[in-house]
This record gives structure tokens, sequence and C-alpha cells, in this order.
């Protein structure tokens, strides 16, 4: 594999490389850009009301933890810290900001180059409220993708760094996001507490560092592949401490591995391969677009800690995506379907365990500076053999486009995870008996894009 | 499943680049962006944002083209009204991104001795009554011989006014649309 890619990569780069038309040089060029968000939104949410303990309650093994975090209430009970009890609101505001930096030049010999970074300011999901030595502000701000680019107009671009996949975000057709923010794959996520949050999106594939080959259109049609190593992001090992573990960018087995690599925050998959396909054109005065690709990838082994044994006992995630979609007046339609042997959020799935399946539909009208729409989604999952686990989320919004870049911005979202059968969804020892959580969010604000 | 794809996935970059006039370069907004599992809404690409370091052709451009011409280097009222001005000698070159318009050799029918020739030179983007020179060349025919002759000081002047009162006009024509 890693053969064939670094001959494909020659390859291509000494076509790209190659003089063609003398074309007028140009230096680079450097762009600021980005958007700023402000929103208000109106969250009811089951698990953080209904059972009324604190879900990130602190531990009884590290109490200091919860001191040093600036948390109140933590009583020390003997040997074990009394759990606490919290009540959330349903009232806040939040404001959301990311700068991008763009960087464009074009050889003499028509190649254009440049590279994308873009600063993110919500990093840290939970912080204490006010930053200090280990713990950081939750407007931290990350890099969210970064790549340079290469780009021929007549054999396409690479992209090389942390950025998405052809089929995680770059060419899915279907998913029907132009209205509000993005409806079901908007903001509203930003508002619910978890684990009743996170869409299995494209987006949500993720950037981890990695090669894309981008073609150019040719007779409507263009395709993207993209290979990666890993899920690490960015420079370093990865690694938390000194010595291997699944934190590393470059594990592939691991101790308890069917525990760890399959957490939605741990790596799971190995050399990662995407492909997808795109059409584009217009019929009859109807645009249409439709996509049909791939993810294939290894998965991480389990290491026996006393033998030294690697075994197989994951099955390597296969996720395939077809959707398609319409405009014609101001309308757009669309709808996409995923499938294959993994569950939400790509994670692995035990051998045995069944293959997910995911709908997404969505439709929007534009009409002057309005735009409304609505999408949904729903898909069964299977991460544990208890019982079929089930996602569903639908979303109903618009926006007015007050001046050029900025929107106002209105939307409704509810989401739902469902698994009955399962005493505890939630995953916290406070929620046994829960096998549902649902949630609503209102939220309306202004949105800038510079 | 992989090994099946990767000849496809070689062969498809050569079809791509193999197809001649029906190919053209992807714009980066025609992508999908997402951060994590939420859809990024914000513009993408080279023209995205504010230039802080080089030449922002792409406000150049936007300019030009809210100036009534596309493609132009120069104010396009102005170019065409030097143009129109000039039209009554025969042109020898015109340079629109240079703003240079020299003409040939000119023999008014009503002076046969006499010939003239002009060079004009559109400056800027700008509509400005200073945003055109022009020079007017004037020969005599001595004999079998053409030679240099003054030009009346006031004849540069007065064709630099018809060229801005040209404009003026097609600016206003233009606006009335």
């Amino acid at each position: 594999m890693r053969k064939i890619l670094l001959a494909s990569t020659a390859v291509l780069g000494a076509a790209v490389f190659a003089p063609s038309v003398a074309e007028a040089q140009q230096a680079p060029t450097v762009r600021i850009g980005g958007f700023f968000r402000f929103l208000y939104g109106y969250t009811q949410q089951n698990n953080n009301l209904s059972i009324g303990t604190l879900q990130n309650t602190i531990g009884a093994s590290d109490p200091s933890l919860a001191q040093n975090q600036g948390l109140a209430n933590t009583v020390s009970n003997g040997n074990e810290l009394q759990r606490q009890s919290a009540r959330l609101g349903h009232n806040d505001f939040s404001v959301t900001t990311g700068i991008n930096v763009f960087v464009n030049g074009k050889a003499a010999n028509g190649v254009t180059y440049g590279a994308v970074v873009q600063l993110q300011f919500n990093q840290a999901e939970g912080s204490a409220r006010v930053a200090r030595r280990a713990i950081m502000a939750n407007t931290t701000a990350s890099i969210d993708e970064a790549y340079g680019f290469i780009a021929s107009p007549r054999l396409g671009q690479i992209r090389f760094g942390d950025e998405d996949g052809p089929m995680g975000g770059l060419l899915n057709s279907g998913f029907i996001t132009n209205f509000g923010t993005g409806g079901v794959y908007g903001a509203w996520q930003e508002f619910m507490v978890r684990p009743n949050r996170t869409t299995t999106s494209p987006g949500g594939l993720g950037d981890n560092t990695k090669i894309i080959y981008l073609s150019p259109q040719f007779f409507g049609f263009d395709f993207g592949l993209s290979y990666a190593f890993n899920e690490g992001e960015g420079s370093g090992v990865g690694c938390l401490n000194s010595f291997a573990s699944i934190n590393c960018d470059r594990v592939y087995a691991v101790t308890g591995n069917q525990t760890f690599a399959r957490s939605h925050a741990l790596p799971g998959r190995v050399n990662e391969f995407q492909a997808m396909g795109r059409w584009r054109g217009n019929i009859a005065g109807v645009g249409l677009a439709a996509s049909i690709g791939t993810m294939q990838s290894g998965v991480i082994r389990s290491a026996n800690p006393i033998t030294g044994d690697i075994t197989k006992n994951l099955r390597s995630p296969q996720v395939y995506q077809a959707g398609a979609q319409a405009t014609w007046m101001g309308f757009t339609v669309g709808g996409a379907y995923t499938w294959g042997n993994t569950t939400f959020f790509y994670i692995p799935t035990v051998r045995g365990d069944r293959n997910m399946e995911q709908f997404d539909v969505g439709g929007s009208y534009t009409f002057g500076p309005f735009t409304i729409g609505a999408n949904a989604f729903w898909g069964s999952y299977n991460r544990v053999a208890a019982g079929a686990h089930r996602r569903y989320g639908y979303s109903i919004g618009g926006n007015y486009r007050f001046a050029p870049g900025l929107d106002f911005v209105a939307e409704f979202a509810r989401h739902e995870v469902k698994q009955p059968g399962n005493a505890n969804l939630v995953g916290t020892l406070n929620y046994l008996g829960t096998d549902r959580v649902k949630g609503s969010v209102f939220l309306t604000g202004v949105r800038l894009a510079f | 499943m992989m090994r099946a794809l990767l000849p496809l996935c070689l062969a498809l970059p050569l079809v791509a680049a193999c197809s001649g006039n029906n190919t053209r370069m992807v714009g980066s907004d025609e992508y999908g962006d997402w951060q994590g599992s939420m859809v990024r809404s914000r513009p993408q690409g080279a023209s995205s944002g504010i230039v802080v370091f080089g030449i922002d052709r792409e406000r150049q451009a936007r300019e030009a083209a809210a100036m009534g011409g596309t493609g132009l280097g120069v104010n396009a009222y102005l170019w065409r009204a030097t143009l129109d001005t000039l039209s009554f000698m025969p042109l020898a070159s015109a340079d629109p991104f240079g703003g240079t318009i020299i003409t040939d050799w000119y023999a008014p029918p009503s002076a046969p001795g006499e010939r003239f020739r002009a060079q004009a030179y559109v400056m800027g983007r700008q509509l400005r009554s200073d945003g055109v020179r022009v020079q007017v060349f004037r020969q005599v025919q001595n004999g079998t011989q053409w030679v240099d002759a003054p030009v009346a000081a006031a004849t540069n002047s007065e064709l630099e006014d018809k060229v801005l009162a040209r404009a003026r006009e097609l600016r206003s024509q233009s606006a009335s649309r």
C-alpha cells in the first residue's frame, strides 16, 4: 500500500510540475478571512433535568482534580466523594469565531500553490471559569484545518495536511445545509450536553493528516482520493506519556482495544483510504449533483500484555455513501444514504455486530435575501450487542441576508438517541435506567462571514 | 476491496487530464467544508477575506468591471472615449492594459501637404480630468521629404478635452441604462 501510494504521488507530482503553457507568474498573496457567530439558545434536554445529578461528577479516584478545577460542593465522605447534584437552565448565549489565513501564488507554468490555515477558538469543551496552569479556557485557540496545496488546471490538485477527506466533507452530495446554521448539522450541537449531540456527519470523519488528490472537473465529473496512516493530526507523536499508549498517532495494537479503540475521542482507524466521485450538471434547467464514495480503513488490533500476541478482534471500518441533490428556481432538495460495517462516529465494531445505516434528507428554498429549509437524519447503529442503537435528528430554520456576509439566523433542532434494553445509555452510574435521551434547541442570532 | 480500487484510482487522474477542452479546475468554494460534525459557514478560497500581503488582483478586476469594462487595465470610459476621438486616424497600436494608443500618420484631405500622428496615454482606473494625455506630432512635406513641424500648443489640450467630453457622455449613457 505504501509503495503504491508513494509511486502514485511521484507520478502525479511529475505531471503537475511539468511545464505547460507560459503564464504570468504571480507572487503569493496572503488573505485573512473568517467568521463570527453570536447566538441565543433555548435548550431542553432530558438527561440533565429529569435525573438531576451532574453528569461530569468527579470520581473518587482523584479528589484533587475536583479542587483544582474549582468545583464547589465536592464533599469528601470517607474514601469516597459524594456525587454532586446540579440542574441546568434553558437559556444561554454563545459566541464562536474563526480566523482563516489563505496563501495563494501562481508559478510561471500555470501551477497554483498555497496553504490554508483555519484557526478556531472553541477547542476546550469544558473548562473552569478562569483558566489556570493546566486548564484551558474554552475559547482556547487551535488549528482546525491546515494544509498546503499544489494545483494544475489540467491535472487537478494535491492537498497535504490536516483537511477533510473526499468523503469526509469535500465531495458529498445530498446534505442540504444552506439555511440557518446548517440545520441538524448546525450550531445546536454547541448547546446540548453530551451524549445527546454530535452527528455522524461527513465532517465527523475528521481532519487527520492526509494526502488528498482532487481531480479537475471533466464532463461534469470530478473525484477525490485520500490516504492517511492514522487518525492523528498535527505534529508530534500524540502520546500522553513517555511510553506507547492508545493516544499515540502510530498505535496499531493496544491492550483492551475493544474499549479504547471504540471511543469517539480515541483513535480506532489506521491506513484510512477515502474515495468519492461526483457528477454535476444541468438537465432542462434543473441543477443536479450526485456523489458516491467510500472510506476503507484498517483497525487497531488487540495486544496481549502477557504473551505479546497481536490479534484482530474488531472489524475494519468500511463505509459507503451515495447522495444526490437537485436545484430548481431556488428550491433545493437532496438525500444521502450511508451504510457499512461501522457505527456512529465511524467507530469500529466488534465482529458479529450489525452494520450501520443512516438516511439524510433535506430541502431549502431561497427567495431574495431569505433562505428557509429543513433537514433530518435517522439511522440505526449497533455499538453493543444488547440492542440496536438508533439516532434521530431534524431541524427547521432559515436565515436573512442583511448585507453581504451578514446573516440573521433562526433555527430549531431536535435530536434523540435510543437504545432499548440498554440500562445505561448515558454511560455514567448516575443514569442507570436511561435508554433514551432527547433534547431540543431553538437558537437565533447573527453570523458574519468575512 | 482496497486493492481492487487502487488501479482505478491511479488511472482516473490520467483520464481527467486527457479530457482536453472539457476539463476545468474546480474552485475551492465548490468543495464542502466542515468543522468536526458541524458544517462550516464561511467564505472559502482564493477570493475570501482581505489581502494583507500582495496584490489584490481580484479587487482590480472587480473595479474594472464596475467601471464598465472587463479585462481592461485602465478606466474603461476614458479608453473608449480616446479610441472614439482618435478614430478619424488610422490606428497603429492599442494596449488596453498599459493604456497606450498610437495612431499612424494621417494626412487630412483638406491639407495634403501635412500629416499628423497622435499618441494617447490613459492613466489609471479612475475617471479623472487628468486621466488622459494626448500628444500630437505634425510633419509637413518639403519636396519629397516629410520634415517635423511644430504643433499649436492648444492642440493637445483640445484633444484631451474632446476625450474627456466623450468619456462623460459615455458614462452618462451607461448610468441611464
